[in-house]
């Protein structure tokens, strides 16, 4: 008999996304594994954006299902989706302004508190230490992403645009998510800070957190990934380890003449 | 039959001229996206300029200006040009430096230019109504038509130039380039900049085009009601938008259906309905209310238009400005800064401060004035957690104070006094039931009146808190047996402890200080918690905090639980501190200028309301000593206005922004631990 393979964490069934007549995502099919880091690439608007935003609740398919840990999901609102388990950052960074990094990250841990409103005007105990828990957290979490502490009570905004990545993806781990899907976390950076997001992809992945990362640089989509898909205009054109994939003739001319 | 026939004739009459200022805030929203609340008073700038133009001499200004006393025709194209010519300077100061700046910011400023062109006009024409000289037209016998519905020749004549002005207003934009440039940018902004159409100069035609319009519908009003007077515009203003959302805001057909659709349901209603002209006003406003809940888009509008940018006024720092300004500025942001640093401590000082003032002050007449400071700034402060925290426009506020002031005032007077003879003193104790239980009902009004606001953005969202606190004020006024109607009630008790009167001024003061430090107190710490991140990522970017995990649907009826609850809260005080409430307390102005004083001190800040409401109040009691003032006291509000204006282009932020307040829970950090574990 043979061992059951293990069920993906994610699947994409027959997904298609329609904005008016435009097709921005057809027909696509997509399963990622439990502890996998999936790479998603394609030419520019081949909708790789579109296919996160639906694995994220942001736009709802107009045809297919996603199943994600073992049950469908679909009708629970954008917060549904990041309560069972999906966080993500965003192509174009949206920190909210006004409010520091530290303030910025606790908000990604929204679902982790639940004193109610009396507790919190009387100040019980128990709502003070989830405070502090996950204060404390938080701070752990922007020393993983590379951050020293003497940010946290910056205002996000006004941090580098490296920096403002890392805060996003601090404020995205702390809800202890199951997946991580970052949307060009690369983009615009230089290749020594390239190096060191890839590293932390790395270690969120050995921490047990599968992530979906949309990438142009095929460098580093060779050596991070363990599993790619390939999109061309809203279509799967390939999908494979990124050996096999990269090397077939189609993903290259896809690329040829279009690649940054 | 007959009855009927009169009632659908005066509708389409009133329908024309509702129809004529909806496509005011229809031609206007379409370019810019933004409802210019002003138009309201533009409307009532027409009906002032036709008629001055028309007299042989008009007083202003407290002086008689001889006038050229043209005839109907010419003084009404006279009118037309001029506030034309008004709408376009409006906009060039007041909107323009604003056109990229968050939703809330123009929405505010027109508001405020709302307030400026009110009290000019009350200062210029006086507080009395000016009648409308008679046009010889208006002298000839009605038209009577199936034998039985009369018209008089000037109905006909307000049909007859709407619907001119409105085919000619369609030719214009199907034919003339600068319509169809109209239309392509209405369409799309961005577009129409790229194809290289010059969008200032069509803004302004739009803007022109709009203000003319609304000067027409105006002099047509007041034409067929006999009379002008400085507040005249601001009902019909909000009827005209509320045809304009009818019909589709953005829709020029649209509007003039949506006019048309309520001038008809007007006219029915009140000929219909038992005790109908009293509630008519009621009727456009719960039309209003239903149909943005039911289709925000309107009758032949577009879905997209109920959207709302991302950001907030608090986001960014503006950088306009003079060096001088920002330099007094940042020196006014660097001792804030310091004092909320000194956090709990600075706040401490200022109870103090507040204390020692309310002890040492001697007079009674100061004692009263320091009170309203601190109602205004509880009440700023409770709207400032809907408007400044979660960052949504509530222009409804005022119910909820309504809610808890009347619920006091029934039970104390209309009850237990009149009904069961209770002598309040023998049920003083009631009162600090009252409170929290006004809170409660208001808070849950609130939820109640939240609830359909919530798939509404920014513009939408607030005309339609505006059209509940509105239908909150013709029920208050026409309610008779529950409220007792526009006599108000009199005769609440003053506070009262154990049998020991609070009556004095003093004593009041101190109450008011104390409810003051609960207000504050409870705010804050829902603030500081991951309630208030929730709200303020709300705020920020609404899509991001949902991809967060914040239900933001939940966390808007919060937010308007909390305000909800402060307005009853400290509504219930503000009736036993007055001893005499009326509908009149509760109107849409009080609404504003509670906005007006959270802006002025600073969203989203917990000083800011009651710094605003300290500038603003002490200052209307000052400023009444310059000999200027004493002969226009309305000049105050247009400088309330002006300040607004400057600050929302300058400032976007208030006065206090830099008491910017943390959003951890004091004592919940690792280094603020580890003090208090040495000490
Ligand atoms: N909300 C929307 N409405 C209409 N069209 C959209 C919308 N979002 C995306 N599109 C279109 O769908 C297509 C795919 O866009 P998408 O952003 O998913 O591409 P992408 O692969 O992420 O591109 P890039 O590499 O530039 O980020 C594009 O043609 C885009 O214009
Ligand atoms: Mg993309």
């Amino acid at each position: 008999m043979r061992a059951p393979s293990p069920t993906p964490l994610l699947q994409a069934r027959a997904i298609t996304v329609r904005f008016g007549g435009l097709e921005a995502v057809g027909n696509l099919d997509m399963a990622i594994g439990r502890n996998a880091i999936h790479g998603l690439i394609g030419p520019n608007g081949a909708g790789k954006t579109t296919v996160l935003n639906v694995l994220t609740g942001f736009v709802r398919p107009t045809e297919g299902e996603l199943v994600f840990d073992g049950a469908e999901i679909g009708g629970i609102g954008v917060n549904g989706f990041a309560r069972r388990g999906l966080a993500r950052t965003f192509q174009n960074i949206r920190l909210f302004g006004a409010m520091t990094v530290l303030e910025s990250v606790l908000v990604g841990a929204h679902q982790r508190f639940s004193a109610n409103a009396l507790s919190l005007v009387f100040g019980r105990r128990a709502a003070r230490d989830a405070e502090a828990a996950m204060i404390a957290r938080a701070y752990e979490l922007l020393a993983f992403v590379g951050l020293g502490a003497e940010v946290a009570d910056r205002v996000a905004t006004t941090l580098s645009y490296g920096h403002q990545r890392r805060v996003e993806i601090a404020r995205a781990l702390i809800s202890s998510p199951k997946l991580l899907l970052l949307d060009e976390p690369l983009a615009g950076m230089n290749a020594v800070e390239k190096a060191e997001i890839a590293d932390l992809v790395r270690q969120v992945r050995a921490q047990g957190i599968a992530v979906l990362l949309i990438e142009h640089d095929m460098q580093v989509v060779r050596r991070l990934c363990d599993h790619l898909t390939v999109l061309e205009y809203g279509r799967k054109l390939a999908d494979g380890p990124p050996e096999e994939v990269l090397a077939d003739p189609a993903v290259q001319a896809a690329y040829l003449g279009r690649a940054r | 039959m007959d009855y009927l026939g009169q009632l659908l004739a005066n509708g389409l009459v009133l329908g024309a001229i509702y129809a004529l200022a909806a496509v005011a805030f229809t031609l206007v929203y379409g370019v810019v996206r933004l409802v210019n609340f002003a138009f309201g008073e533009l409307f009532m700038l027409g009906a002032f300029l036709t008629a001055s133009l028309m007299l042989p001499e008009v007083r202003l200004l407290g002086t008689i200006v001889p006038m050229p006393g043209f005839s109907l025709p010419v003084a009404a194209m006279g009118a037309i040009t001029l506030t034309a010519a008004l709408g376009v300077l409006v906009d060039r100061i007041a909107y323009r430096p604003l056109r990229n700046a968050p939703r809330l910011a123009p929405l505010i400023t027109s508001i405020a230019v709302s307030v400026v062109l009110q009290s000019l006009a009350q200062t210029i024409w006086g507080a009395e109504e000016l009648r409308f000289p008679e046009f010889y037209l208006a002298t000839l016998p009605p038209v009577v038509l199936f034998d039985s519905i009369y018209l008089s020749v000037m109905d006909l004549v307000v049909m007859a130039t709407a619907l001119a002005a409105m085919l000619g207003l369609s030719a214009f934009i199907a034919r003339s380039s600068l319509g169809r440039a109209m239309r392509a940018s209405a369409e799309d902004q961005m577009a129409a900049t790229l194809v290289g159409i010059p969008v200032n100069r069509v803004v302004a035609a739009a803007f022109a085009i709009g203000s003319g319009f609304a000067a027409l519908a105006g002099l047509l009003y007041a034409q067929t009601y006999g009379f002008a007077h400085s507040s005249m515009g601001f009902l019909p203003g909000l009827k005209a938008l509320t045809a304009a959302v009818l019909g589709g805001i953005g829709s020029i057909p649209g509007a003039a259906l949506g006019g048309l659709i309520l001038g008809l349901v007007e006219a029915l209603g009140s000929g219909y309905l038992p005790n109908g002209t009293a509630w008519k006003d009621a009727i456009s406003f719960v039309l209003l209310v239903g149909l943005l809940y039911l289709r925000p888009q309107g009758l032949l509008g577009k879905p997209e238009l109920n959207s709302a940018g991302r950001g907030s006024l608090l986001g960014g720092a503006s950088e306009f400005g003079a060096a001088w300004l920002r330099t007094s500025f940042a020196k006014v942001d660097g001792a804030l800064a310091r004092a909320a640093a000194g956090g709990p401590r600075a706040a401490l000082a200022l109870l103090a401060l507040a204390i020692l003032v309310g002890a040492l002050v001697p007079s009674d007449y100061w004692l009263r004035i320091l009170t309203m400071v601190v109602i205004y700034g509880m009440l700023a402060s409770g709207l400032n957690v809907i408007v400044g925290f979660a960052g949504l426009l509530d222009l409804g506020f005022v119910a909820f104070w309504a809610v808890g002031s009347y619920l006091t005032s029934i039970l104390f007077v209309l009850v237990l006094k009149d009904q069961f003879g209770v002598a309040p003193a023998d049920i003083w104790w009631l009162l600090y039931l009252n409170l929290p239980l006004a809170g409660l009902l208001a808070a849950g009004f609130a939820v109640l009146l939240g609830t359909p606001t919530l798939r509404l953005r920014g513009d939408y969202l607030a005309i339609m808190t505006l059209g509940f606190g509105e239908i909150v004020r013709v029920v208050a006024i026409n309610w008779m047996d529950l409220t007792n109607g526009p006599m108000g009630i009199r005769g609440i008790p003053a506070p009262n402890l154990f049998g020991i009167a609070l009556g004095s001024p003093r004593a009041q003061f101190f109450f008011a200080l104390a409810l003051a430090v609960l207000v504050v107190f409870a705010i804050a710490r829902l603030v500081r918690s991951y309630v208030g991140r929730a709200w303020v990522a709300i705020r920020e970017d609404e899509e991001a905090a949902e991809a967060m995990g914040v239900p933001t649907a939940r966390y808007k009826l919060y937010a308007y639980a909390a305000s909800g609850f402060v307005g009853g809260f400290v509504g219930v005080f503000y009736a036993h501190s007055q001893q005499y409430i009326s509908p009149l307390n509760f109107s849409l102005f009080e609404n504003i200028l509670l906005l007006m004083l959270v802006v002025l001190g600073g969203l989203g800040t917990f000083v800011g309301p009651f710094v605003g409401a300290l500038i603003w109040i002490v200052f209307l009691q000052l400023a009444l000593d310059l000999p200027f003032v004493q002969a226009y006291p309305e000049t105050r509000f247009a400088l309330l206005g002006v300040v607004l204006i400057v600050l929302m282009v300058f400032r976007p932020q208030g006065l206090a922004a830099s008491a910017r307040v943390a959003l951890t829970m004091p004592g919940a950090r690792p280094g603020a631990r580890r003090v208090k574990e040495v000490a």
